[in-house]
């Protein structure tokens, strides 16, 4: 199906929508209003059909707005559908989830954040909030107040370990029941998985996040325009030239900014620089978690010169911070580029040993193979992207789909697995590595000279979507302005927050062993996301910077009382 | 062995075979680094790690059954400790007391009992599921272990006393050769090492049965690991090296060989799962030494000494 025959397939259920626009040739708006958004959502994603990619909860003046979007990767097409919800004041909406599960955990933080309810949702429990968090009470509603300023004054709590709800329970209490974090060394981040087990194999898997929230999305709309390219590179430390580029692609998009040739290359070598650490540092984690840490130790050993690259280039081993709107900040000085071909000649001999002996290894065949599986179903029912994707032969890739930066004028490959195991996955990753490496050498080579940015005044009111393929997979940044310098609504969603609920689809029926390995196969990331508690979790921490300094002379104040002396006075210096 | 040297034997016995714990553990600490190109501990780093946890607080879970999760480490140091006096009176003294090759395979299996003892008293999920791999593993590699030695029993004519089992080398010949493998990957196993370190899986079961141990009596598990370092290769140069001859240092060599083989093994693998580790103890290892017994039995019938 192409792009034509996609815009009369929507016309289809025309009678449904109140507007449609085209802004460009991938970018479809569609508008409806709350009561007819089930029929239109499953029509996209069952009869079109298109991928879900997320759904963006905004509080307009006079209504809720609830956005979906999809993307059709065939053409590259981000299609958003805006469903308007009038009621201000029991804002209702029918629940897509029941026929599109990778839309659950979304609307569950929709459900937090702004209030709005889902009907026939299966499991309404709160996802980012804590559960002392009072009722009625969010956070991202426009008259909400700061988090420093919690209603009923009493301290907040962190999300308790109680993760299974009596609607999702499929066995009884009586089973016993394994608790992964949310402290716990197969982990690097916080978050929890209630593995309910029957001997060695796992009967019920449930998952509580959100320990470690940083309200990214409030505090984006508190900063410029071009203050939020620094924070959204503090999203994730791995993904933090990914992020930004999606966040200025999408900002780029809405004030119809061109930025010069040499910036795009300079940003693909960096995100492919990008692509190939975390490539590698997933390598050496999984080998990590099956107990082979000399595959662990070898992979991180390697990983290094492409950090200290990266050093060279931008500043920094990760938080690069060089993409801004309209272009780029650190230029890729041409002395370095003998520098970075000759360190790909080299990490690619590397690499090539360290994947003959992965791949060829008898015993992580047998540890690896067949477990884990993500069918090809299920993988587009949950939504998932990147390599969680291709290893499950969904091969989608935002480079190929819809290209950004350079992408569309390199020569390389989609590289997808059918099998959809743990295995595959890790073929994925480590092929893929060899993927930016062709791709860097040809961006290098090529790099033309000229301009790193071009200037840009005024942000004008309108919306963008910018979507860039992370190392995890896609991220999706959603901005609208309103033609000041703030943003008034950002969205992001990091790959993470789609891959991880497919654990319920890979897990459940495997031995414990394996769950593990399952579980980080498909690298998740928990920073990123859980960028979006707009609270404050635990209330001892205020966010105000005059209030933490009040706090801390305060206190020097007390103890001073307490030991009766006065405090240095300048006069005594 | 004169009077002062046996009274000499008694006192040092116990602290040398620690010490040479310690070390052994060192040094697979060190080479285990090397291979992964890090710079590893320095030589004291068991000891300061055994101090600092002999000063630390003992938590015993509510729920524990506290005399057995206590006593459980110390019935396994006790038995790992009397083993490898029983190993050093027969390499150094070359006479055996009690020594046949029997009691020795019980005495062994007296560390993994007890830990199976103390982590299911502990009352914890983690370590429940550990006890339960660990009971696996241990019915997994007992059997192959017990061939190996039948096949050695046999090619040394039928002996059982360990000092005269000491005196001939069994893995000079292809029946022995293989036993030796098959008991090096029992080593491996109980010594709760990579590929099968299912028990303690500290990505799966955050360290398993050990998991709720602290203090003193998780110091306690970290000397048996120890001892049991020196004391298992020991008893496999025994038995089927032929010993501390022709002098110390070959005997010495001999050990700190194993010891290398061993660390190799596990740091070029990753950990297996239960099922797969007790297929390959029982399906392949088991196929060997059939094998290997048969051979043994052609070799004494017909005399033919390579066999």
């Amino acid at each position: 199906m192409n792009q034509e025959e996609l815009n009369n397939k929507l016309l289809e259920i025309k009678d449904k929508l109140t507007a449609v626009e085209q802004p460009a040739d991938n970018r479809i708006y569609l508008a409806c209003e709350a009561e007819n958004a089930y029929a239109v959502n499953k029509f996209l994603f069952e009869d079109v059909p298109l991928r879900f990619v997320i759904a963006t909860g905004i509080d307009s003046d006079d209504c809720f707005e609830v956005l979906y979007h999809y993307a059709y990767d065939e053409t590259g097409c981000m299609i958003t559908l805006k469903v308007f919800i009038r009621d201000r004041e029991n804002p209702t909406i029918e629940s897509i989830a029941p026929f599109l599960p990778g839309a659950e955990w979304i609307e569950r933080e929709i459900h937090d954040i702004l209030g709005i309810e889902f009907k026939n949702h299966p499991d309404m429990r709160r996802l980012i909030l804590a559960d002392d968090w009072p009722e009625g009470v969010y956070p991202l509603r426009k008259d909400a107040k700061g988090p420093a300023e919690r209603p009923d004054g009493e301290p907040s709590t962190r999300p308790t370990i109680q993760t299974q709800s009596p609607a999702r329970r499929t066995v009884p209490l009586a089973k016993p029941v394994i608790a992964v974090g949310p402290f716990h060394p197969l982990q690097e981040e916080m978050e929890f998985f209630q593995l309910t087990v029957d001997g060695e194999i796992v009967t019920d898997i449930d998952m509580r996040i959100s320990y470690n929230h940083r309200g990214i999305e409030k505090i984006s709309e508190s900063l410029q325009f071009d203050q939020v390219a620094f924070l959204v590179s503090r999203v994730c430390g791995i993904c933090s030239a990914s992020h930004p580029l999606a966040y200025v692609q999408a900002v780029e998009e809405l004030a119809g900014v061109k930025p010069p040739e040499r910036a795009l290359y300079v940003r693909t070598i960096i995100n492919e620089l990008e692509r190939i650490h975390s490539h590698i540092l997933w390598v050496g984690l999984a080998g990590h978690f099956i107990g082979y840490d000399t595959v662990f130790m070898w992979a991180w050993k390697y990983r290094e010169p492409v950090l200290d690259l990266l050093e060279e280039i931008t500043g920094n081993r990760n938080n690069y911070g060089n993409v801004k709107v309209g272009g780029c900040r650190e230029d890729i000085p041409n002395e370095l580029k003998p520098k970075i071909l000759k360190e790909m000649d080299k990490l690619e001999k590397k690499m090539d040993m360290l994947t003959k002996a992965v791949l060829d290894d008898p015993v992580l065949h047998a540890r690896l193979k067949g477990v884990g599986v993500l069918s090809k179903e299920d993988a587009i029912k949950y939504a998932v992207t990147g390599p969680t994707a291709r290893g499950s032969g969904v091969a989608i890739d935002v480079r190929r789909d819809d290209p950004y930066a350079l992408y569309g004028d390199l020569d390389w490959n989609v590289i997808s697995q059918p099998q959809g195991d743990v295995f595959a996955k890790a073929v994925v990753r480590l092929l893929e590595v060899f993927e930016s490496i062709k791709m860097i050498r040809q961006a290098v080579k090529r790099i033309p000279d000229g301009p790193i940015a071009v200037e840009v005044k005024e942000i004008p009111p309108g919306e963008g979507v910018g979507h860039v393929e992370a190392p995890r997979g896609e991220t999706f940044h959603y901005v609208r302005s309103d033609g000041g310098n703030r943003p008034v609504r950002h969205k992001i969603r990091a790959p993470s927050f789609v891959n991880v609920p497919s654990f319920r689809a890979s897990c459940i029926g495997e031995h414990i062993a394996d769950v593990t390995i399952t579980l980080a196969a498909v690298d998740p990331c928990y920073s990123c996301t859980e960028r979006l508690a707009v609270v404050d979790q635990h209330s001892n921490v205020i966010h105000d910077y005059e209030a933490l300094l009040r706090l801390s002379r305060d206190k020097t104040a007390q103890i001073r009382k307490e030991l009766g002396t006065q405090g240095i006075k300048m006069e005594d210096l | 062995m004169s009077v002062p040297l046996n009274i000499l034997f008694w006192i040092v016995v116990i602290p040398g075979t620690v010490v040479f714990g310690l070390v052994a553990s060192w040094i697979v600490r060190k080479v285990s680094a090397l291979v992964q190109w890090r710079v590893g501990p320095p030589l004291c780093q068991p000891l300061y790690d055994i101090m600092k946890l002999m000063g630390k607080e003992i938590l015993v879970p509510q729920e524990a059954q506290q005399t057995v999760f206590m006593a459980a480490p110390l019935v396994g140091l006790a038995g790992i400790l009397l083993f490898s006096i029983m190993l050093w009176r027969i390499t150094i003294t070359e006479t055996a007391f009690v020594g046949d090759i029997i009691v020795a395979i019980y005495l062994m299996a007296l560390p993994s009992l007890a830990l199976i003892l103390g982590s299911s008293a502990s009352a914890s999920p983690h370590a429940a599921l550990g006890t339960s791999r660990e009971m696996k593993l241990v019915m997994s590699y007992e059997l192959p272990l017990v061939l190996a030695f039948i096949v050695v029993i046999i090619k040394t004519g039928g002996q059982l006393n360990l000092a005269a089992i000491a005196q001939q080398t069994p893995a000079l010949s292809i029946s022995g050769m293989l036993a030796f493998l098959v008991a090096l990957l029992c080593v491996q196993a109980k010594l709760g090492f990579v590929p099968f370190d299912i028990a303690e899986a500290e990505t799966e079961l955050g360290s398993g049965v050990l998991m709720e141990y602290s203090g003193a009596l998780l110091a306690v598990w970290k000397l048996i690991q120890a001892v049991m370092l020196v004391a298992l290769p020991l008893f496999l140069v025994t038995v089927f090296l032929g010993g501390f001859r022709p002098n110390l240092w070959a005997g010495l060599g001999k050990l700190v060989g194993i010891l290398v083989l061993l660390i190799l093994i596990k740091n070029t693998n990753p950990r297996v799962r239960i099922d797969q580790a007790m297929k390959f103890f029982w399906f392949y290892c088991g196929i060997a030494l059939a094998a290997a017994i048969i051979l043994a039995i052609i070799g004494n019938y017909c005399g033919v000494g390579w066999l």
